[in-house]
């Protein structure tokens, strides 16, 4: 039987972003399914960030905050760290410490430390809050201003705060993530929310909520794929925008990645079982379609810049 | 088509203050709204209730037609408190009707129930444990539990095939395959199958102001597609009713034919 | 072209007679669209009927099977591109490759791990699904000698016998034929003896070619000769080649109806860097792989594979459910409070997520309700106040406590009246409607405790 490929088209494509000053790197771009370079265009590769914590990581297993002993304590050194031994492509500071059952530290402190970071490091940088809606509209508020003239990409903006902490990425020119829980009309709201403040579209980041590998990774996989083909096949122009997965939180609180041989002696290695656990996770938002990851294994995210170098030689040969 | 008043639902605040207190003044104005209002049908929903489920059927059965000429459809999926609705219920004014059988076990005695007193039965297309995921997988539920009326001797003339109305806002999918599953549940007998939907569930969860505009749009497609039944708000659909009746010939027009 | 059910039904008897196990007719035509029935079933069909129902049914991407006894593979049959349009129904096969160069105490080591793989995860025994045999050394005799070492050893796990040489392929299922092994070895140059070979031993066979076309060409002449279950090696190794070529036969077997790539496919992830492999064996298993050959098993790498499989091959319209227990969030105290929820497993992540935050110790009580979100659990019944009450009393959980409070969730506060009769001690709580607000309200609770403290 004669074989002719069936590649696909999509009417629409998704958004690049370019973040950072000094230097910037650009992701997003494509015109067809994740590494799908046999049918259409993926003109930049995606992009890892390290995650970098304002606060000692007390609640990271050994096995990746080992890492970053001697740096840990200090997020401008641990910036550093990750920029020049580690090679890192970008940042993500965590302002963790800003959550009110952490140790509630102030917005003016937490701007501070994003300004001590953007003094160390010339690589861009994505500034998050803690997660708790009500302290992240100041948080990031402050931290948005004092990152002002860096072009980061601040967040995350939920459907509860997105107003001010859109605002603040509005006045001092940054770019934002969107987080919505693992629903897709609600990933849709949100962005028409956000631009109907007048904030551009194609500087929004998707962040459909990631989840890790035996832990909801199916939910997050399936929410990845349908957004993706809503924006190339349906041709929305409110879900182009390029996704996010906040692999390393998720991945690094699992059972999996922490428990000891001598309990669960039948888990294996705990040093390699933990880095396949987000090689894994990230491996597989990659192929449902993220472009932009946060990731904490320096040796997870070495492989996973492997598999997107393989990934995207796709031509036949 | 045969409009089967929704708003006597435990879900509904006032409704479950009223059922609390044994309140028949709200009940009956309820009921009395919804029949005028071009109703055929009443629909009680008592939620699962637990042992005072039989009294409360009771109650709500006889408060309802004290004041409304009408058959009532008993919503529970409580067997007890189904066959105590179905034992004080008037057929002076129509065969009741349960709400409803399934493809899970556990609905299999309301089946029975309806062949020992003679009343109509909505079959949901629904198995144990998850949702069907499309039409083919409805109609071979609908065909199971068809299965199982004719072994009850439940005739397939009194069954209602129920598709199963997903909320658009978490499950935008299922409108379509519920349409289809309308089209299709009719070609399972000869004369053609019964089909029911429970209306408002497809805007559940959606903002106060479109929910309306959802129930209609989707209302004149389920029409289109042949839909026999609805449960929903008389006050909402009416309007649709009388003008799909005009527009597809079932009734002469007049200018007036809203008012009729 | 598949039929619809209706379409069926009229080439059905109509009698009813459940000799095919369903109620009537109608019920089993149903099933025969669905593809969850097979024709056999019915014993009075015309043949007539037979002829165009077995054409009709015959899914676009063949069921293959090898293998026998309790762990037979089974694959194939998949109809979507997307898991979320409808479930991906046969999970990837995970093999182990043992090639037959490999010193004895090698292959031993290898067959020990491939048996002692066996995990357990919800409730679900994952283990290496099949051992893929190479012969790479060139002597048969070696290849045949290892094989009886594969056999003696492992006996019930399904075996890929990955030759190309028709006469070695002719000898070794003289002693594995019987359990129906994959032979996989077929190519363009000796597909006419190879085939000949899977025939008279009743065996699926492997087509390796390089590059789709070419695969294509050669399952139809494979065909002809009468070996019709077949499974596929483009000779994709790479991630993106795999992607690719998966991507391209799985669009042109399902969207085009295109029979001659309408095969399961094998995929090679075996690399020297141990994470690339399990990223490769990861794309297969995400992108339509029907087998997944790996160089070695290596207990971490198991877990982390059959838990990703588990994840893409579940049904997204049975909501994944979390096993029916009081689990710990934090170090709980008998005094620290009990938070009763549903086991579908998003409910569970996102509510046990979000107790974990705030730091506050809880007991979760999670319940089985069929994988149903609060609200429909308490609608079908699953979460009555009686059934919820009975599930707490007999959980072990009462015993524990010092102090009985139960936290139900803020939708159900018409439930608390009717669980306070139930359960009699028990002071019971109205908690928040959603998960986020449970770290506010949790704290909050927490400072009121203190603060009334003497």
């Amino acid at each position: 039987m004669v074989f002719t490929e069936p590649k696909e088209a999509f009417p629409g494509s998704i958004y690049d972003i370019t973040f950072g000053a000094e230097r910037t790197v650009t992701f997003g771009g494509e015109n067809s399914l994740a590494f799908h370079g046999f049918e259409g265009a993926a003109p930049h590769h995606p992009v890892i960030a390290f995650e970098v914590q304002d606060s000692l990581p007390d609640d990271w297993p050994p096995a990746v905050h080992d890492v970053y002993a001697g740096v840990s304590g200090d997020p401008a050194a641990w910036a550093q760290f990750c920029q020049n031994e580690l090679k890192a492509q970008a940042i993500a500071l965590r302002l963790l410490s800003t959550h009110p059952d952490r140790a509630d530290r102030s917005a003016a402190d937490a701007a501070r430390t994003v300004a001590d970071v953007l003094a160390a490091v010339s690589v861009p940088l994505i500034i998050l809050g803690s997660n708790h809606v009500e302290k992240d509209a100041e948080v990031l508020v402050a931290a948005a201003e004092a990152a002002k003239g860096r072009k980061c990409i601040i967040g995350k903006a939920q459907e509860k705060n997105y107003r001010t902490i859109t605002a603040a990425a509005m006045a001092n020119d940054h770019l934002l993530i969107a987080l919505s829980e693992l629903d897709i009309n609600l990933c849709k709201q949100l962005n028409i929310l956000i631009t109907q403040m007048g904030y551009a579209r194609e500087r929004i980041i998707i962040d459909p909520m990631c989840s890790a590998l035996g832990y909801g990774l199916d939910y997050t996989w399936s929410v990845m794929e349908r957004i993706r083909l809503a924006a190339l096949a349906q041709n929305d122009a409110v879900m182009q925008q390029p996704m996010l997965a906040d692999v390393g939180m998720y991945v690094w609180k699992t059972k999996e990645a922490q428990a000891p041989e001598a309990e669960l002696p039948r888990w294996g290695s705990l040093k390699q079982r933990g880095i396949a656990w987000e090689v894994i996770t990230a491996g597989s938002m990659l192929l449902a379609g993220a472009e932009l990851l946060i990731m904490r294994h320096p040796e997870a995210v070495a492989s996973i810049e492997q598999f997107i170098g393989e990934l995207s030689v796709t031509e036949a040969g | 088509m045969l409009i089967i008043g929704e708003k006597l639902s435990i879900i509904a605040k006032r409704v479950r203050e009223a059922i609390l207190h044994r309140d028949r003044s709200p009940i009956q104005e309820i009921a009395v709204n919804q029949w005028r209002a071009g109703a055929g049908m009443i629909d009680a929903n008592i939620g699962p209730a637990g042992e005072e489920g039989e009294a409360l059927m009771e109650w709500m059965v006889t408060t309802i037609q004290e004041v409304v000429p009408l058959p009532v459809c008993l919503d529970t999926t409580n067997a007890g408190a189904v066959e105590a609705g179905l034992r004080v219920h008037d057929n002076t004014w129509g065969r009741p009707m349960i709400n409803s059988t399934s493809n899970d076990p556990e609905r299999f005695p309301m089946l029975e129930l309806a062949a020992q007193y003679n009343a109509l039965i909505i079959g949901l297309a629904v198995g144990k444990g998850g949702l069907p995921a499309d039409a083919e997988e409805r109609c071979a539920l609908a065909a199971e539990i068809m299965g199982r009326a004719m072994e009850c001797g439940v005739p397939l003339e009194d069954l209602y095939l129920d598709p199963l109305v997903l909320q658009i806002a978490t499950s935008q999918d299922h409108a379509r395959h519920v349409l289809n599953a309308v089209k299709m549940f009719q070609e399972l007998n000869e004369p053609a199958m019964k089909t029911v939907v429970g209306l408002s569930n497809i805007s559940n969860g959606c903002p106060k102001h479109i929910r309306p505009i959802l129930n209609k749009h989707y209302f004149t497609l389920l029409m289109h597609e042949g839909l026999a039944a609805a449960i929903a708000d008389p006050h909402e659909v009416a309007e649709t009713v009388k003008t799909l009746d005009v527009l597809q010939g079932r009734i002469v027009y007049a200018h007036s034919y809203l008012e009729m | 072209m598949a039929l619809s059910g209706v379409q069926i039904f009229k080439l059905l008897p109509k009698t009813n007679c459940k000799k095919c196990g369903h109620p009537t007719c109608l019920a089993f035509a149903m099933k025969l669209a669905q593809r969850q029935a097979s024709v056999d079933a019915c014993p009075d069909m015309s043949d007539e009927s037979r002829r165009m129902l077995g054409a009709a049914a015959e899914p676009p991407i063949k069921t293959v099977t090898f293998g026998a006894g309790p762990h037979v593979c089974t694959m194939g049959e998949e109809t979507v591109l997307y898991r979320h349009e409808k479930k991906f129904v046969r999970p990837t096969v995970i093999a182990v490759r043992i090639a037959d160069n490999q010193p004895d105490t090698d292959i031993h080591t290898a067959l020990a791990d491939v048996l002692d793989s066996e995990i357990d995860r919800i409730g679900q025994k994952l283990r290496i699904d099949a051992i893929l045999l190479d012969y790479v050394s060139g002597n048969p005799a070696r290849y045949q000698q290892v094989l009886e070492t594969v056999i003696a050893h492992a006996p019930d796990v399904p075996k890929i016998l990955s030759v190309q040489d028709a006469d070695v392929a002719e000898t070794a299922l003289r002693s594995a034929g019987a359990k129906k092994p994959l032979l996989h070895g077929v190519t363009i140059g000796n597909f006419e003896a190879m085939a000949q070979v899977a025939l008279k031993h009743s065996v699926p066979a492997g087509v390796i070619a390089q590059g789709l076309d070419a695969v294509a060409q050669l399952t139809g002449k494979v065909k002809e000769l009468g070996v019709s279950e077949l499974v596929i090696d483009s000779g994709a190794r790479t991630a993106g080649a795999v992607l690719r070529d998966n991507t391209l036969a799985r669009r042109a077997a399902i969207k085009k109806n295109f029979k001659a790539l309408g095969y399961p496919v094998i995929t090679f992830a075996g690399r020297d860097d141990a994470m690339l492999e399990t990223l490769v064996a990861m794309t297969g298993i995400a992108k339509y792989s029907s087998i997944v050959v790996l160089s070695s098993a290596e207990q971490w790498r198991d877990l982390a594979l059959f838990t990703y499989r588990q994840n893409i091959y579940t049904d997204p319209q049975v909501p994944m459910q979390v096993e029916q227990k009081i689990y710990t969030v934090g170090e709980p105290t008998p005094e620290s409070p009990v938070i009763v929820t549903t086991n579908f497993s998003l409910t569970y992540f996102i509510v046990a997520g979000e107790i974990e935050n705030c730091r506050v110790p809880a007991w979760l009580a999670v319940m089985d309700c069929e994988g149903m979100s609060v609200l429909t659990a308490w609608a079908a019944g699953k979460f009555t106040p009686a059934k919820i009450a009975q599930f707490i009393q007999e959980s072990g959980l009462p015993e524990q406590l010092t102090k009985k409070e139960l936290i139900i969730p803020g939708y159900l506060a018409i439930l608390s009246g009717a669980l306070e009769e139930k359960l009699p001690g028990w002071t019971i709580t109205v908690g928040p409607r959603e998960a986020n607000a449970l770290p506010a309200f949790l704290k909050n609770r927490t400072q009121q405790e203190m603060q009334s403290k003497p």
